[in-house]
């Protein structure tokens, strides 16, 4: 992975290792934010803001936090973005701020922002950690409006607010709800595996050591998935 | 050891510096979350007073406002905007009434209602541009007269409320409150209760009406706008101009003298509105009347209520009304019922049968006007009947 040049570092969050659609990580506010193309956008940039930040800083400090107590350290620097992001949303950006509502103080426990701490940030340098804050918040982004234009085409009628002809008097009301999110996710995932061919990323890659649940699953799930290959 | 305080001193250090990032972001953002907070709550309040800027919630409790009035705001420029629940034909009418600085209504409007016609959601509209002095003239609604009633009602506590806040004072006292408070100034010996009484005799034309202590301690008669007690014996006690007591002095006795007898008419063939007829020991003639006004004769399509307009009269016996006053009506609400008014039935006192016909008929009721008036007609023919004339 240290071999990776800038720009495929940057590229890989797109869609080698989207972290929506392939790490299968975020999938809280991917569900929840993915009603309208405006709510998925914002999310997207506010969560990329929040992981390049704390990307930045927690690769700057990676060398004077300890091992032991990494993970607070990680939450509180995360958090205090999340903040940080929320109040200058809540000051310039109401709407937005009323639309996301309480997801975007859970852009905390989001698991791309602390996965990308554990699995990069802490181990790469600035430079480095800021372009994979850049590409995971694009590929995080770019997987929510795509899951959203789905949804709010199908289940809205409508594109970003504005309704298409046609479509808006014939709502497939279900893409708007829980159960119509979970199946859109499933088919973009197909469609990615399908894409990448099913090799968006190696196992080995994304090892068990940079799981915070890797405690609890004692390499469970990574057995699981080698069998449903 | 070492490494424990190694990473103890680590994260307070980090939770430090990101408090302090967060105390700079926040002094920052606050004031203009604050501005917008304010900008959002107040933009309904726009809806009524555009022209309102930075609007403060005003504490009632330190007011002595119209019961209808649940939340105040007053503005930068001296508006004020009130927010009321009121009844119309449902209940729990709300209704947010803007009024500027001026004191003129900027805009009215019902946020939520159980009313059954929809006049409620245009109604505010012709109460734009009233103020305090003006807003008695609003026109209601026919066929909806609870509601704008109720409407102006609200209306016109908003204009009140505007007044008080703004440092002025109004009469928030009902009718009936304030003319028991005058009763009550003018002769407190009748301790609050009283009631009215209908004259049979010939009095001093400036009496406008006459009310009787119900224990029986005095008598009050009302004289333009002043109140004037008199004792049982009929001194007056109130401190009046003399002619004014001249005035009640020489009323009194003949109210308290009043002896009235009733008479049989069955023996005449009497029109069908006189009821009843009485004889005063002074030659008056009493009569009880009933009406046919909208409640007889109404339209059907707006639910005439079948009762007549029972009307009291007195007449000298040379054929002057001395009083008319109506005893009970069931016309419409808002329109006809202002037959009830005394500035519509004090008309008729004085008239004879021959300058009869200037009577100004009541504002959009002209079947319960007509009625009314042929009634009391009859009494000219009444006496005529009576005095074997006829």
């Amino acid at each position: 992975m240290k071999k990776d040049g800038n720009l495929s570092v940057m590229l890989k969050g797109l869609l080698r290792e989207n972290p929506v659609f392939v790490l299968i990580l975020g999938t809280c506010p991917t569900l929840a934010t993915t009603t309208t193309v405006i709510g998925a956008f914002s999310m997207g940039l506010a969560a990329a803001a929040v992981l390049i930040c704390s990307n930045a800083v927690i690769s700057l400090l990676r060398k004077f936090i300890p091992d032991t107590v990494r993970i607070p350290c990680y939450i509180v620097i995360i958090a205090g973005f999340v903040t940080i992001v929320r109040m200058f949303m809540q000051a310039y950006l109401p709407d937005i701020f009323e639309l996301l509502g309480v997801y975007l103080d859970l852009i905390t426990v989001n698991c791309i922002i602390l996965g990308r701490a554990e699995m990069f940030a802490g181990k790469n340098s600035v430079g480095k950690s800021v372009l994979d804050g850049v590409g995971m918040g694009l590929g995080f982004t770019l997987a929510l409006v795509a899951m959203a234009t789905v949804r709010e085409v199908l289940g809205a009628g409508s594109f970003a607010g504005i309704a298409i002809p046609f479509m808006s008097t014939h709502t497939i009301d279900i893409f708007i709800k829980a159960p119509g999110g979970l199946m859109v996710y499933g088919f973009l995932i197909a469609v990615v595996n399908a894409i990448t061919k099913g090799k968006a990323i190696k196992k080995k890659d994304f090892s068990c050591a940079g799981c915070p649940s890797a405690g609890v699953c004692n390499g469970g799930c990574a057995s699981a998935k080698k069998e449903g290959e | 050891m070492k490494n424990y305080i190694k990473s103890v001193g680590a994260l307070t250090v980090i939770c430090a510096v990101i408090a302090i990032l967060l105390a700079l972001t926040n002094s920052i953002t606050a004031p203009v979350i604050e501005k917008n907070a304010n900008a959002a709550a107040n933009e309904a309040l726009l809806i009524v007073l555009p022209d309102g800027e930075e609007f403060t919630s005003v504490d009632l409790s330190s007011y002595e406002l119209p019961s209808t009035v649940t939340e105040a705001f007053t503005e930068k420029n001296g508006g004020v905007v009130v927010k009321l629940t009121t009844s119309g034909y449902g209940s729990d009418m709300v209704i947010m009434v803007g009024v500027d600085g001026s004191g003129t209504v900027t805009g009215a409007t019902c946020l939520s209602s159980n009313e059954t016609l929809g006049y409620e959601k245009t109604y505010g509209e012709s109460a734009i541009g009233s103020t305090v002095d003006t807003v008695d003239g609003i026109d209601v609604i026919a066929g909806a007269t609870k509601t704008t009633a109720a409407y102006k009602g609200a209306v016109k506590d908003a204009l009140n409320t505007a007044v008080i806040l703004g440092g002025g004072s109004v009469d928030v006292r009902t009718e009936e409150e304030i003319l028991a408070d005058n009763l009550n100034g003018a002769l407190p010996e009748g301790e609050g209760e009283f009631e009215s009484v209908f004259v049979a005799e010939a009095i001093d034309e400036s009496i406008t009406a006459v009310y009787k202590a119900v224990n029986g301690k005095g008598y009050v008669f009302v004289v333009g706008e002043a109140f004037v007690g008199a004792d049982a014996d009929g001194n007056v006690v109130t401190d009046v101009d003399d002619a004014v007591k001249t005035a009640v002095s020489g009323s009194v006795a003949a109210i308290i003298n009043s002896e009235i007898t009733e008479l049989d008419i069955s023996g005449y063939e009497m029109p069908n509105q006189i009821e009843k007829a009485y004889k005063t020991a002074s030659g008056n003639y009493v009569f009880d009347l009933k009406a046919s006004g909208f409640g007889i004769n109404g339209d059907e399509y707006y639910n005439p209520s079948g009762e007549y307009i029972k009307i009291k009269v007195s007449v000298t016996e040379d054929g002057k009304i001395i009083a008319c006053q109506t005893v009970s009506q069931k016309e419409t609400d808002g329109i006809g019922s202002a037959c009830e008014d005394v500035s519509f039935y004090s008309q008729f006192n004085g008239k004879t049968e021959a300058d009869y016909g200037d009577i100004d008929a009541i504002s959009g009721a002209t079947i319960t006007t007509n009625g009314y008036k042929t009634a009391v007609s009859k009494v000219f023919e009444a006496i005529k009947i009576l005095k074997g004339e006829a």
